[in-house]
């Protein structure tokens, strides 16, 4: 959370990305770094486990999400 | 004797006059805002924190340990309101000092390993004067309770870190399951029945200094061995424990093994000195390639250096694979150093422990001394 809050406050647009299991702890963080309504990517947790097919398909599924935080023209 | 039971219950004049509802009512106060560990605490005034900024030298306002990650930071002043709501006594602050400078010293405490689902805790291992001097217990039950200087000089640590460092469970604090040493873990060395020199005099310390010696730890594990006097048979008791492969997140991992006074005498009597015993332990703490492989582990990955198996798309090889061990026994620490060795608990039974650490390997520990009467360290 805080490398995607100090990468955008950089100029470099990201999108932090985090497992359901750590919205709590996420929002928090973004608390701290003074950017409460920080709004981040969730994926199903677990995330270690898994493997390629399975990362990709994860992957997939959340660059709509990603892509509409980024903003991008087209 | 109504008369007799009419002075029974009258006030005794030695017990101090106190409005319990007062009393409730503080300790709600802290309760409500959430700066405990879920115990009650003891209400801080100025005047109490006055005698706690009394024992030492230092500035209030100087920094004992940053979280740059969190911008915040722990001041003397912050350590000793947090001291006082754990219920140490003020001549315990030193101590609690000393385990914060030890703390910045060991490292990982200032790099949000308190935030990490690992879910380790401080663990602060005294030695010298000072253990006597404020009561500290490193005899019978020394991991237990029933002390106050331990259980509050831990304690204290844990209240700075959940109200100055904002670390509490569920929010900032992502432990999975954390470990009972969560709630204080503060052991003093019990020189007076060990057959060795103190661990600060290991390093570097007069045994007539007072220290404080931090880590950052996983787990306790207990070692009963109460059927041998063979030295090589207990100290490989000890390394099959510290090679279980539960322990085996990175390529190697780290311990303090904390022997009974009777182990310790055990290995004393045969002429063994700590060093004899971590290079024992080296040597012996291994696992087959074979039993990696069959828990997934015989592998390291690229960038983390964490345990993985062979097939994983980021898998390369260990270090001892790296060097033409594949099929041999491949150790799971990294030097000798990676064991420390002290001594506590009560000398009645073969029983030991293995402190799983976490942090360096093999590194010097962060043994600091503990700041006297005079203000001087």
């Amino acid at each position: 959370m805080a490398d995607g809050i100090l990468l955008e406050r950089a100029g470099v647009p990201a999108v932090s990305i985090c497992t359901d299991s750590f919205v709590i702890p996420a929002r928090a963080m973004a608390k701290v770094y003074g950017f409460p309504g920080y709004e981040f990517v969730t994926v199903p947790h677990p995330l270690a486990s898994l493997d390629q097919a399975q990362l990709e398909e994860l992957a997939a599924g959340v660059l709509p999400a990603m892509l509409r935080i980024l903003g991008p023209e087209s | 004797m109504a008369a007799a039971a009419g002075t029974d219950q009258a006030p005794r004049a030695d017990l101090p006059l106190a409005d319990a509802t007062e009393i409730r009512r503080a300790m709600e106060y802290y309760a409500e805002r959430d700066w405990t560990d879920g115990l009650p605490v003891v209400p801080v005034t100025e005047s109490y924190l006055a005698e706690f900024l009394a024992q030492t030298r230092r500035d209030p306002d100087e920094v004992v340990l940053s979280m740059p990650h969190l911008n915040r930071q722990c001041t003397v002043r912050l350590a000793a309101i947090n001291a006082a709501l754990a219920g140490c006594r003020p001549e315990y602050f030193p101590v609690v000092l000393a385990a914060w400078d030890s703390l910045r010293a060991e490292g990982y405490a200032g790099r949000a390993i308190w935030q990490s689902t690992t879910g380790t805790a401080p663990f602060l291992l005294v030695n010298g004067p000072v253990r006597r001097r404020i009561g500290m217990n490193a005899a019978g039950n020394v991991f237990g309770s029933g002390f106050r200087a331990n259980a509050t000089i831990g304690r204290a640590i844990r209240l700075t870190a959940i109200n100055t460092f904002g670390l509490r469970p569920h929010q900032l604090d992502q432990a999975t399951q954390g470990t009972p040493a969560k709630c204080t873990a503060c052991v003093a060395e019990n020189e007076e029945e060990s057959p060795w020199p103190p661990l600060h005099a290991d390093h570097g310390l007069d045994p007539s200094d007072s220290a404080v010696t931090a880590m950052i730890i996983r787990s306790c594990l207990h070692i009963e061995a109460r059927h041998t006097t063979v030295p090589e048979q207990l100290a490989l008791d000890l390394a099959g424990t510290i090679s279980r492969t539960g322990a085996l997140i990175h390529e190697t991992t780290s311990a303090l093994v904390v022997l009974g006074p009777e182990h310790a005498r055990l290995f004393g009597h045969a002429g063994w000195g700590k060093a004899d015993l971590s290079r024992f332990i080296y040597d012996h703490a291994v696992r087959t390639r074979a039993e990696l492989a069959a828990v997934g582990k015989d592998a390291i990955a690229r960038q983390t250096r964490w345990r993985v198996p062979a097939d994983h798309p980021d898998a390369v090889p260990d270090r001892a694979e790296a060097e033409g061990n594949r099929d041999d026994d491949v150790r799971v620490l990294n030097s000798p150093g990676a064991v420390l060795v002290a001594v506590a608990g009560a000398n009645n039974a073969g029983v030991s422990a293995v402190i799983e650490t976490f942090g360096p390997r093999g590194g010097p520990p962060a043994v600091v001394r503990v700041e006297d009467e005079r203000g001087t360290t």
